[in-house]
């Protein structure tokens, strides 16, 4: 790999002004302020029928019948398809997964227990209103974060309602609690997210010649394409998916069966068919963040030395279980956060529920245990009365220490203090005794700080491989296939600058492709913050093939000259892949167990200052600014970078006071935009991004991923904030003005009395 | 039971009625359903699909067009209330192969990044400029605070509305 000094000077016998460190715009920017780019959503094509999904009503039902006559018999329809249409049922070989449509039972409301197939979009979604399904209700499970008493009568899988657990420690974390000088508890609540990527889930899927084509966005189309050939019992080279471009991701992209239900409709009318959801269905069907019930206890000392960290965890994963074992497993590795202490315990729970199902959401399980883990912290530096920022310090782990719980060695990108470091210079932080005493009437403000690591791609011992595939043309033109793909971030902007300083040549000599199977090399999701950090290592290296080639044939050639010969040669073509490294040694792991933690070697950071204003009377929040540091090693393009902290602040911030997907006894209280709230830019105050200077040794030009644990502090630092401003510290997230209200309301009467 | 995931079951085709809407100083005149929506009349029967749909009940501003001069969210009015009217689309806003100033300084400063809720943004803030053309940046938050933007954390778009106020202001 490359090292910081030589990285430019060794390749580039060009003068050309390296790319990697500028704010390049994205490469689709143009054709999106003209309205130009075609969205998959966007695409039609003539022939092509328009289909609609008929859904549960009920949270957990018997399917007694299903009736489609009316539905076929609509002038206009071209096909009903319900379970027994689906050659292979399932999403995936794991039955937990669920069904593609609802076999005998259905589980949540909004499982699709229909497809209907029309000439147009009515048709079909008045089609689909007339089938008649009979249902048995069964009994509710409001799962264990809803209902916490709750004493399920049944079960929603013949395994029972547990759909996993993980539990893992070090030291003796109960000798530690018994004599700890403070021990702080905080028992948290954090609530189903949703996405919202502003383009609902859709596109087209074509049959033809025995291959099915899907355009349908995709977080990860190679998984995709797999649940499209396992459920249609098709070859995997029969499939082909093309991803974008595509409105946005964010997790949601990763468990959506929309590929699989046009898949199967394509199948079957043999016609190209359109489907697009519409926003109630994405909001009631569509993935969520789990919900997590966290129970967290710290041992400190008087100076603020940590002795143990005590996390349980259980995390409702609704009907099925999708990633929520992998969600588990990130929230075990990241419960001990950033903070070096020798006794560290964690067991968590994934549930089933008939509530909404949950799937990968950024920060993958993170943000729930994180939230009062830094609470934890915030609130022994108050009873301590020490600055929350240097109590962090103290405890911080160190590049090249070893994790609390798990006993592997942090990478020598592992940039903790620094990020802390940045966060707390900044005024927002040094001056917030000056701001709380301009505090005026009810309005109390407050300031907050909190800090976060996650883990940068799928974790040690599972394989975790990106590729990349390279054409050089006689006319000098390189074309690069790789992955992950893009879903919003122009990802593939980045590759061509990190392509255009390998080959030292300008980078409108380079094209990049990605999100298409049938071109790109599998390269794994666009998930775990790896895409820049993998995708990006493998682009480096396919790139210097052809460089060292190139060097081979001589410097200071005319490109076009060299490239025909290399054409010529039958040398043209390149592939590389990059796996992702495991930890240096596994610790406290037994090795054979590696996977089974998955724990990771390189860790992005953030630390973020929030500064706010509560009202005393009304609950109400208003934020005033965020500072966001981030440890990205070296940014490859700083302004996409920025733009990806400054998004996951926003949704941070949407997790921490507004968002909250509620459903009543397995019923959906929310159902749309109008009662699901997303951060407007009123409610996003001003953010102000500090990239922090790093080089992780082992990605490209020094990058790795960041785009995910931008996401974690913010909830955090809003409620250490409210803290600070109130006395009072929410652990109830979202902080609504009703739940504040609440807590100020039973603070002032415990005052009072 | 109608509900929210399956929708209801809709009444059959009516007749078709007759529209002419002048689209980016073009008129269209064309058949279309009284029940059919603006924004799927641009998209679907004219083929204007800049206009997109975040959520068909108003609260996105992903379909934000200009209806007379004025912004209007083309997914919550009919396309036979529109008929006569003058509809500007993203697809409008460049001159002559001339990109507007909001469209360069969006594309120049990070103002997007999936681009889902790019066009909506641009013509709240055309309009926005437009009664506004020197706004704080909080006036800038309050003018787009109808428009959902779920990448950016809206940064950047306030910074793009900022760089390109100058540009339009008329020179004094």
């Amino acid at each position: 790999m490359t090292t910081p000094d030589t990285t430019h000077a060794a390749r580039t016998s060009t003068p050309a002004v390296p790319m990697v460190g500028r704010s390049v715009p994205a490469d689709d920017a143009g054709a999106i302020v003209s309205g130009a780019l075609s969205y998959v959503t966007d695409r039609r094509a003539s022939g092509m029928v328009w289909a609609a999904v008929h859904r549960s009503v009920h949270p957990h039902a018997h399917l007694r019948s299903v009736d489609t006559s009316r539905a076929v018999a609509e002038s206009g329809v071209i096909a009903v398809l319900t379970g027994v249409d689906v050659p292979n049922n399932h999403l995936g070989s794991d039955p937990a997964n669920g069904p593609v449509l609802a076999d005998q039972v259905v589980r949540q409301v909004g499982e699709a227990i229909a497809l209907v197939a029309a000439v147009d979009e009515a048709t079909a979604r008045r089609a689909a209103a007339l089938i008649q399904v009979e249902y048995e209700p069964l009994p509710v499970v409001s799962g264990p974060v809803t209902a916490p008493d709750e004493v399920a009568s049944v079960s929603l899988h013949p395994g029972g309602n547990v759909a996993g657990t993980i539990g893992f420690r070090s030291g003796d974390v109960d000798a530690a609690l018994g004599t700890a000088e403070l021990v702080v508890e905080m028992d948290t609540v954090t609530s189903a997210q949703e996405h919202v990527a502003i383009e609902t889930p859709g596109g087209m899927a074509e049959w033809d010649l025995g291959k099915v084509t899907i355009w349908c966005g995709s977080q990860n189309p190679g998984l995709h394409r797999r649940l499209v050939a396992h459920a249609l019992g098709l070859d995997a080279d029969d499939v082909r998916l093309i991803s974008n471009p595509v409105g946005g991701a964010f997790g949601s992209r990763n468990d959506d069966p929309v590929p699989v239900y046009l898949a199967l409709l394509a199948w079957h009318t043999r016609r190209p068919v359109h489907l697009h959801l519409s926003r109630e269905e994405t909001t009631v069907a569509g993935p969520k963040r789990h919900p997590y019930r966290t129970r967290v206890r710290i041992a400190v000392d008087g100076a603020g030395m940590l002795s143990a960290i005590d996390s349980r965890a259980i995390a409702d994963t609704g009907p099925y279980v999708t990633s929520g074992r992998y969600v588990l497993k990130t929230s075990a590795e990241m419960s001990v956060g950033p903070y070096a202490t020798p006794n560290a315990r964690f067991d968590g729970t994934v549930a089933y529920s008939n509530n909404a199902n949950a799937g990968a959401f950024r920060g993958f399980g993170v943000p729930q245990v994180a939230f009062g883990l830094e609470l934890a912290m915030s609130r022994a530096a108050e009873r301590l009365r020490l600055d929350p920022a240097e109590l962090r310090r103290r405890n911080l782990l160190r590049a090249g220490g070893r994790h609390s719980l798990y006993g592997h060695p942090v990478g020598h990108g592992f940039r903790a203090v620094e990020t802390l470091d940045a966060a707390a210079e900044h005024p927002f932080w040094r001056e917030r005794e000056a701001w709380a005493a301009g505090s005026v009437g009810p309005w109390r403000r407050g300031t907050g700080i909190a800090l976060a690591i996650k883990g940068v791609g799928m974790g040690s011992g599972r394989g975790d491989i990106a590729r990349a595939r390279l054409i050089v043309a006689t006319d000098g033109q390189i074309n690069i296939w790789a992955g992950p793909n893009h879903t919003g971030q122009a990802i593939e902007t980045s590759y061509r600058q990190v392509a255009a300083d390998v080959l030292g040549l300008p980078a409108d000599r380079i094209r990049v492709h990605v999100g298409d199977t049938e071109l790109v090399p599998e390269s794994g999701a666009t998930a775990a913050s790896r895409s820049m950090y993998a995708g990006g290592a493998a682009v480096e290296r396919v790139c210097a093939q052809l460089r060292a080639a190139l060097d081979e044939a001589g410097a200071g050639r005319p490109l076009q000259e060299v490239a025909a010969e290399l054409v010529a040669a039958g040398r043209a073509e390149y592939e590389a892949e990059f796996p992702l490294p495991d930890v240096a040694d596994p610790g406290r792991i037994p090795p054979e167990a590696l996977a089974e933690y998955a724990p990771h070697a390189v860790y992005g950071c953030s630390a973020q200052v929030v500064r706010l204003e509560v009202n005393r009377l009304t609950g109400e929040v208003r934020l005033h600014g965020v500072v966001c540091a981030v440890d990205a090693g070296v940014a490859i393009n700083p302004g996409a970078t920025i733009g990806q902290a400054e998004g996951g602040v926003a949704q941070g911030i949407g997790f921490a006071l507004f968002e909250e997907y509620r459903v009543h006894e397995g019923r959906p209280v929310t159902t749309g935009l109008e009662n699901y709230l997303v951060p407007t830019a009123v409610d996003t105050p001003p953010i102000e991004t500090i990239l922090v200077p790093g080089y992780e040794g082992t990605g490209p030009f020094g990058a790795k991923g960041m785009s995910e644990v931008v996401v974690v502090p913010t909830a955090p630092a809003i409620a250490a904030a409210i803290g600070a401003a109130t006395g009072v510290w929410p652990q109830h997230l979202p902080v609504t003005p009703e739940r504040l209200w609440t807590a100020l309301r039973a603070a002032d009467g415990v005052v009072a009395a | 039971m109608s509900d929210h995931v399956n929708g209801a079951a809709e009444g059959t085709v009516a007749n078709k009625v007759p529209v002419t809407i002048t689209v980016n100083g073009r008129t269209h005149r064309a058949d279309c359903e009284p029940r059919t929506t603006l924004a799927d009349f641009l998209r679907e029967d004219l083929g204007y699909t800049g206009v997109h749909l975040g959520c068909e009940h108003g609260v996105c501003g992903a379909c934000t067009v200009q209806l007379d001069g004025s912004t209007a969210r083309s997914c919550c009015m009919l396309a036979v209330q529109a008929d006569g009217s003058e509809v500007t689309t993203v697809e409008g806003l460049a001159e002559d192969g001339q990109l507007h100033p909001l469209q360069e300084a969006f594309w120049n400063r990070h103002g997007l990044q999936c681009g889902f809720c790019t066009p909506g943004m641009l013509m709240t803030a055309c309009e926005l400029l437009a009664d506004n053309p020197d706004p704080s940046a909080e006036e800038i938050r309050e003018g787009i605070s109808g428009n959902l933007c779920r990448c950016t954390g809206y940064q950047f778009i306030v910074e793009s509305i900022q760089e390109a106020a100058p540009k339009m202001r008329p020179a004094t």
